[in-house]
C-alpha cells in the first residue's frame, strides 16, 4: 500500500506575488474563458508557457490567435493530442521543473498528460488547482454537452482484464454531470457502484449541489456504496480509492476494477495516481464517458489556489 | 425520492443480480414452455435476442450460464446433470473485452481486427475451459482423458506452445498469459506507438475447436456447447462483423445465442464476401419484448408472478407455488383503484365540492367561447346571455360532472357542424337524461361516452388542477409494455412513496392511488430523462418525443378530440423525408416509441400506413392515455416538422393548423354572415 500523506499539498497566495521555489522551466495550462485559468496564466513565472487549446471548447482560431504559445492540435483522441504537443518541444522533460495548472484542463487529456510524464521519466512535477467560489447555475450548471462521444478506457489506462467479470467493480468520483455518471454506469452496468464525493466540498454549498445532481443518475447506478475525500485533495482522493480497493478485496477478490473521475481535476489527478502506483498490481483501467463539448466557463470567482507537488 | 431498504423492488438490472439472485429471481412466462421455448438452449439454430432496455435478455442469458446451470444443479455437477440439461453455457458479457481499446492509436484498422479476434478466441476458449475443468474436477474418470485433451487443445494452434502442459488448468494459464502479452502491448500502443503480437491460431480454430475435443475426447457426447454473447452493442461494425462470421461459420456442437439492444445491431455482413447473415437458415431473431407485448395475457400472467415473488421475497419453486399464486391472486386489492360506478361520481364529486358554488371551468370556458361567437356573430341562434345561460343550464346535471362533460363535447360537435345550439342543448339534455336512467348500449350518447369518458375525466382532472389517476395493478403492468424493468422501477417508486406517506405497502390497507400517481410519475421522469443518454441522438430524440406529446395532449385537451385515447399517430413512412424516418427508427429502437403490427389502414387511400405508439410509462408527464384506442393520422409535414431538428421551427405553425378545427369557434367552418348578429347581440 502506497502512503500517499507524504505528498505535499500547499496553497498559494491568490493576490500576493509568488516566492521564487514557484518558479519552472515548462507551464502548461488549459485555455477557457475562465478568469481564474487566464490570471493564473498571468502571475506565474516559467521559462516556457504553453497553452493547450482542446478541440471540444470549439474556439474559433481568431479568439485565441492573439495568445502567445498556444498549441492547438486538431486531435480529439487524448494520446494523439498530447503526443502531438509534447512533439513540438524540444525539451528533455525528466531534467526540467514541469507544473500544470489542471483548472482548465478537459479530464482524459489531463489523466495522458500525467501518465506521459511519468513513462517519459519524469519523477517530479507540480500541479496548481484554482477553486472557483461559485458554479454559475449552482447544481444546474451545465459542464458538457453536444450528441456522440463514447464510454472507453483513457489511454495509457487500459489495464490487462480478467475474462472472469463476476465481481468487477467501478468506482465513479461523482461531479455534478449527472448525464456523465449515467453514461459510464451504463457502460459497466454490470459492475459494483461506488462514488467518492467531494467531502469538504470546495465551497460549503456545493456538496448539497453535487448530491442532488448525482440523485438523478440513481436508476442508472443501481445499487450503490459512498464515500468521501476532500474535493480539493488528490492525496487523500487517492488514499481514499486504496483504502476503498483494500476493503473491498477483504471481503471478496475483485475482478476487474474500472475508475471514472468525473469531480474535480485535484480528484482527478489523485485517480490518476492511484492507478499509477497501485493500478499495475490488479486488472484496473481508467474509463471515461467523452462528450463532443464542454463548457468555457462553467464558475465565478477564484477563492484559492493549490499546488499539488507529486513525486513517484 | 431516496430508497427504502426493505424496498423488494430495489434490484430491476439483471447485471445487479449475483448468480443466486438470477436464480431466484426467476419467473418463467407461462404456457409453450416458457422462457426457454423462446431461447431454446439445445438448439444448434443460432438466435439473436432483440429487446429494449430492460426487456429481460441478460437475466435469460444468464439464466442458461453455466454459472446458473450449476446452482440449479440439486449438489454438486455430474455428469448426470449436465446431461439433463444437453448444453452447457459461456456466457460472456462483451462490455467485459472493453473493445473500444482496439481501435486508433497510430494503427491501422485491419490489425486491429486481426488482434480484437485473436484476443476473442483466447477470451471464448479461456471462459469454456474454466468451465469444463470446474465442471470435471469432481470427476475421476476426467483425470485419465485430460493429459490428452490437453495435448490435443494444444495442436489446434499454428506455432507449437512449448509449456509443459498436462492439465486444463495449466492450458487456461497458458491462455491467460498469452492474452495478458495482448493486453500489455495494446495499452502500451498508446504511448509507443507500436504493436508486436504474433498470432498463434487461426479464427474460430479454438472456440470450435475445443468443443469438438470435448465431444469426442471426454463424456460429453451430445452436449451443445452454447456460447452466450451479450450486450453486442459494446462492439463496432467491424467487430460484429467477426461475432456474425463465426455464427456462419458456426461447426458443431457449438452454438450461438447472442443478446443485443434493439438499436445495438450495427450489420448483420460477415467477412464471407460481405454476405449478410441470412435470417432463417443461419439464424432466428427472437424480439423478447415485442414477444411479450404480442401476448398481453401471458405478459401480465409473467408480471403478477415477478410481482408476487418479489412481495413474498420467495423464489418460485414448487413449494411456494401456492403463497406466489395467493399473492398473484390478491395482487389487484394491494393497490388502490379507481371507482368508475355511477360515471365516476366517486371520482368527480370530491373535486366539485371544492368549487362550491362557482361556475365549475368546463361551464366558465364554454360561456367565454359562446360569448365571444356570438359577439362575432358566428353563432346561427344565440344573440344574447340570457340564450347563452339557457344552454349551459340544459347541459347541467346533478351529481355526474363526467355527464356533464360529455354534454358540453356533444354542444361542440353539434356547434362545429353549424348547428342551432338552443335545440341542440335541449336534445342533449334529454338524451342524458335518458342515458343515466336506462343506461342504453347503443345510440350516440352511449356511443360518445363509451370513446371519450376517461379523455373527459382526464379533461375534468386538468381544468379542476388534479393530477391525472394513473394507478392499479393492471394499468401499471400494461404501462411496463413489455419491458419489465419498467415494471419494477415503477414499483420501486411507489414502494418509497408509499412509505414516505406512512402507508405499509402489501400489509394491510392498499397502496393509495396519491403514492401510485408519485411513484409512476417519477419513473415516467426517469425514463424521459434517460433518453438523453441514448447514445449521440438522445437530446434529439428527447425534443421529438415533446412535440409528439403536445400534439397529442392539445387534440385529448381540444373542445372537440377527434379521436378517443389518443397515444398513436400513424404516418406514411414513403413520404417523410430521411432524418424523420431515422429518428423514428431510433425513437422505436430506444422503446420511446412501439410499433404496432400491422399498421393503420389510411380512411382514404385504404394504404397501410406505419403506426406507432408513445411508450405509455412517458404518458403521465403529458397527461396523457396509457391504453390506445384512436390513432392520429399525420401528413409527412407535421410528422417532419416533429422528428427532423431541421424541420422543428414549422411544429407550432402546424400543429395550430391541425387543432384549430377541434376547438370553438371551429372557424374553419363558419360562413355566416357575422355582422348583422352582432349587431343584434349588442341590443
Amino acid at each position: 500500500m502506497t502512503d500517499y500523506t507524504i505528498f505535499y499539498k500547499s496553497q498559494l497566495s491568490v493576490v500576493g506575488n509568488w516566492s521564487k521555489e514557484n518558479e519552472w522551466d515548462l507551464f502548461i495550462s488549459a485555455y477557457n474563458s475562465s478568469k481564474r485559468v487566464s490570471d493564473v496564466f498571468a502571475k506565474v513565472r516559467a521559462g516556457h508557457k504553453s497553452w493547450l487549446l482542446f478541440p471540444e471548447y470549439n474556439y474559433a482560431e481568431t479568439e485565441y490567435s492573439g495568445l502567445n504559445n498556444y498549441y492547438a492540435g486538431a486531435y480529439t483522441n487524448e494520446a494523439d493530442y498530447i503526443l502531438g504537443y509534447v512533439g513540438t518541444l524540444n525539451l528533455n522533460l525528466s531534467r526540467i521543473r514541469i507544473c500544470i495548472d489542471l483548472t482548465g484542463f478537459i479530464r482524459p487529456y489531463q489523466l495522458f498528460l500525467t501518465k506521459l510524464l511519468w513513462e517519459r521519466g519524469v519523477k517530479r512535477f507540480d500541479a496548481l488547482y484554482s477553486e472557483p467560489n461559485v458554479y454559475k447555475e449552482r447544481e444546474k450548471t451545465k459542464f458538457s454537452s453536444g450528441a456522440g462521444g463514447k464510454v472507453r478506457q483513457v489511454a495509457g489506462f487500459e489495464g490487462a482484464h480478467s475474462a472472469n467479470t463476476s465481481n468487477d467493480m467501478l468506482i465513479i468520483g461523482s461531479g455534478y454531470d449527472d448525464e456523465l455518471i449515467a453514461r459510464v454506469s451504463y457502460y459497466k452496468d454490470a459492475a459494483r457502484k461506488i462514488q467518492i464525493f467531494g467531502l469538504p466540498s470546495l465551497r460549503a454549498d456545493m456538496y448539497q449541489e453535487n448530491e442532488l445532481r448525482a440523485q438523478l443518475a440513481e436508476e442508472s447506478l443501481g445499487p450503490s456504496l459512498s464515500y468521501f475525500a476532500p474535493a480539493n485533495d488528490p492525496f487523500v482522493t487517492a488514499s481514499v480509492l486504496s483504502e476503498i480497493t483494500r476493503a473491498l478485496e477483504k471481503q471478496k477478490q475483485i475482478t476487474n476494477l474500472y475508475l471514472s473521475p468525473l469531480a474535480s481535476k485535484a480528484q482527478v489527478l489523485g485517480f490518476s495516481l492511484f492507478h499509477y502506483l497501485e493500478g499495475k498490481q490488479r486488472p484496473t483501467s481508467i474509463i471515461y464517458p467523452f462528450r463532443p463539448h464542454y463548457s468555457r466557463e462553467t464558475t465565478e470567482g477564484l477563492s484559492r489556489i493549490w499546488k499539488y507537488t507529486v513525486e513517484v | 425520492m431516496n430508497t427504502f431498504d426493505g424496498n423488494p423492488f430495489n434490484l430491476t438490472k439483471a447485471n445487479d443480480y449475483s448468480d443466486k439472485q438470477i436464480l431466484n429471481y426467476w419467473v418463467d412466462v407461462p404456457g409453450e414452455n416458457g422462457f426457454a421455448g423462446m431461447i431454446k438452449p439445445t438448439s444448434p439454430m443460432p438466435i439473436i435476442l432483440l429487446g429494449g432496455k430492460g426487456s429481460g435478455k441478460t437475466h435469460l442469458m444468464r439464466y442458461c450460464s453455466y454459472e446458473i446451470q450449476k446452482l440449479r444443479w440439486p449438489a454438486k455437477p455430474t455428469l448426470d446433470s449436465i446431461k439433463t440439461d444437453r448444453y452447457l453455457g459461456v456466457y460472456m458479457r462483451c462490455e467485459g473485452l472493453n473493445a473500444d481499446r482496439f481501435n486508433e492509436k497510430g494503427q491501422q484498422s485491419e490489425i486491429w481486427s486481426a488482434i480484437f479476434e485473436y484476443y476473442m478466441e483466447l477470451y471464448l476458449a479461456e471462459l469454456l475451459l474454466s468451465h469444463v475443468d470446474d465442471f470435471f474436477n469432481t470427476s475421476d474418470a476426467w483425470q485419465k482423458s485430460q493429459t490428452k485433451l490437453c495435448r490435443a487443445i494444444l495442436a489446434l494452434f499454428d506455432t507449437p506452445q512449448t509449456a509443459n502442459i498436462n492439465t486444463l488448468k495449466q492450458v487456461i494459464g497458458l491462455l491467460v498469459s498469452l492474452r495478458k502479452k495482448i493486453d500489455i502491448q495494446v495499452n502500451n500502443c498508446a504511448i509507443s506507438r507500436r504493436l508486436n503480437i504474433p498470432i498463434t491460431v487461426t479464427r474460430s480454430r479454438l472456440i470450435f475447436g475445443i468443443p469438438r475435443l470435448l465431444s469426442e475426447l471426454t463424456p460429453l457426447q451430445d452436449l451443445q456447447f452454447l456460447y452466450l454473447i451479450d450486450e453486442l452493442e459494446n462492439f463496432n461494425e467491424q467487430q460484429q462483423k467477426y461475432i456474425f462470421t463465426l455464427v456462419r461459420e458456426r461447426r458443431g456442437p457449438s452454438s450461438f445465442r447472442i443478446g443485443s439492444r434493439l438499436y445495438g445491431i450495427r450489420t448483420y455482413s460477415t467477412f464471407s464476401a460481405n454476405e449478410e447473415l441470412k435470417e432463417g437458415s443461419e439464424y432466428e431473431k427472437l424480439l423478447l419484448d415485442e414477444r411479450l407485448r404480442d401476448e398481453p395475457k401471458r405478459y401480465s400472467e409473467f408480471a403478477k408472478r415477478l410481482l408476487a415473488s418479489r412481495i413474498k421475497g420467495v423464489s418460485l419453486s414448487p413449494s411456494s407455488e401456492d403463497l406466489v399464486a395467493s399473492a398473484v391472486k390478491s395482487l389487484p386489492q394491494m393497490f388502490e383503484e379507481r371507482n368508475d360506478e355511477n360515471f365516476w361520481e366517486a371520482e368527480t364529486t370530491p373535486v366539485v365540492s371544492k368549487f362550491g358554488e362557482g361556475e365549475f371551468p368546463y361551464f366558465k370556458k364554454l360561456r367565454q367561447n359562446l360569448i365571444h361567437a356570438a359577439r362575432a356573430g358566428r353563432l346561427r341562434d344565440v344573440h344574447s346571455e340570457q340564450q347563452i345561460d339557457r344552454i349551459i343550464q340544459k347541459l347541467k346535471v346533478d351529481k355526474y360532472s363526467l355527464l356533464e362533460k360529455v354534454n358540453v363535447l356533444l354542444l361542440y360537435q353539434d356547434w362545429s357542424q353549424n348547428k342551432e345550439l338552443l335545440d341542440a342543448a335541449s336534445t342533449i339534455s334529454n338524451l342524458c337524461r335518458q342515458f343515466a336512467e336506462r343506461r342504453p348500449k347503443s345510440g350516440r350518447y352511449f356511443e360518445t361516452y363509451d370513446h371519450f369518458a376517461q379523455d373527459l375525466l382526464a379533461q375534468f382532472f386538468r381544468e379542476s388542477n388534479q393530477p391525472q389517476r394513473y394507478c392499479g395493478i393492471d394499468s401499471i403492468i400494461h404501462m411496463s409494455m413489455g419491458l419489465p424493468r419498467h415494471l419494477l422501477i415503477v414499483l420501486k417508486h411507489i414502494y418509497n412513496w408509499a412509505i414516505f406517506n406512512g402507508e405499509e405497502p402489501f400489509k394491510s390497507r392498499p397502496i393509495s392511488i396519491t403514492s401510485q400517481q408519485k411513484g409512476i410519475f417519477e419513473a415516467a421522469e426517469w425514463f424521459y430523462r434517460d433518453a438523453k443518454n441514448k447514445g449521440q441522438d438522445g437530446s434529439v430524440l428527447q425534443e421529438s418525443i415533446n412535440r409528439l406529446a403536445e400534439l397529442f395532449r392539445e387534440v385529448r385537451f381540444s373542445d372537440k378530440p377527434v379521436e378517443c385515447s389518443l397515444c398513436s399517430f400513424s404516418v406514411d413512412l414513403s413520404k417523410v423525408n430521411t432524418t424523420t424516418k431515422k429518428y423514428i427508427d431510433l425513437a422505436k429502437k430506444y422503446s420511446l416509441l412501439i410499433d404496432i403490427s400491422g399498421g393503420q389502414r389510411d380512411r382514404n387511400s385504404m394504404r397501410v400506413d406505419a403506426k406507432l405508439q408513445l411508450n405509455s410509462l412517458l404518458a403521465p408527464l403529458w397527461d396523457l392515455p396509457i391504453y390506445r384506442r384512436g390513432a392520429l393520422p399525420l401528413d409527412p409535414s407535421l410528422a417532419d416538422a416533429i422528428f427532423d431538428p431541421g424541420q422543428s421551427e414549422n411544429f407550432k405553425r402546424l400543429l395550430n393548423a391541425r387543432i384549430v378545427a377541434m376547438n370553438a369557434p371551429f372557424e374553419y367552418k363558419r360562413k355566416l354572415s357575422r355582422t348583422a348578429q352582432r349587431e343584434l347581440f349588442t341590443h
